[in-house]
């Protein structure tokens, strides 16, 4: 089974240009987070926001750049932790840009949470936890 | 001595009580017959069982003389959470992108 959150949306740009949009700090800063993001294979870099007060998270992501095939996949760590920084959790981010007839179809993968992965190896298993386990396994197997 | 309730990422951190939760999802087990299983003392063992139990991932019947564990689903809520936590980040996000994308493409 898979462990990942997977998502699959549609543009209607070229993948060169939406590509520039997952690579450039001032685009990613746009729609995602602020960032010192550079498409360099073993790079490392931040994401970062302002958590609002009360938030489950802390507001500074660790990352690293695994993967560059520009216009086509980019994968990076994404390495957070919870606002009192005493959960940390690492996963990594997978990007994949597939052009078609009018656009790109653009793919993300998140997965690898190191925390979940001993538990969910055995599915069979959890299976006898009843209908909120299975609920959790649809879920990261979208 | 009292046992700090730990939430569920703290919980299932340890390696041992991962293990007790796996066999645990096989089947319910006594105490006596979890313990068996671990090198470790059986003070020890009863810690982490205390543990799993605050958080929520087991229940403990009694059965005749014998304890008895039993997989509970409240401690996997947090999990749930997580994970549903960064689905609906990334279909946020993600919907700024198309957002932006569609509009830069009618501006041009």
């Amino acid at each position: 089974m898979q462990k990942a959150i997977t998502q699959t949306w549609h543009f209607d740009q070229q993948p060169e240009e939406v590509w520039d949009y997952l690579t450039k700090p001032e685009l990613l800063e746009q729609w995602l987070m602020k960032t010192d993001f550079k498409p360099v294979k073993g790079y490392q870099f931040q994401f970062s926001f302002d958590p609002k007060p009360g938030s489950t998270y802390h507001g500074v992501v660790n990352c690293e750049v695994k993967e560059v095939l520009p216009f086509s996949k980019l994968s990076y760590t994404w390495n957070g932790s919870t606002a009192d920084q005493q959960r940390k959790f690492n996963s990594l981010v997978v990007w994949t840009l597939i052009p078609t007839k009018n656009g790109t179809q653009l793919h993300i993968q998140h997965d690898g949470f190191v925390v979940l992965e001993d538990m969910l190896t055995h599915e069979a298993g959890w299976k006898a936890c009843g209908q909120r386990l299975e609920q959790l396994l649809t879920t990261i197997s979208l | 001595m009292s046992t700090a309730t730990l939430d569920a990422f703290q919980v299932i951190a340890d390696p041992s009580r991962r293990q007790m939760l796996m066999m645990l999802s096989k089947n319910s087990m006594t105490i006596n017959s979890l313990a068996e299983n671990f090198a470790m003392s059986r003070p020890a063992v009863s810690k982490h069982i205390k543990i799993l139990y605050g958080a929520g991932f087991i229940s403990i019947k009694d059965i005749g003389r014998e304890r008895h564990c039993v997989l509970k689903k409240d401690g996997f809520d947090e999990l749930q959470r997580f994970i549903n936590f960064f689905d609906n980040f990334w279909t946020a996000r993600l919907k700024t992108l198309q957002d932006l994308l569609t509009k830069k493409a009618k501006s041009k």
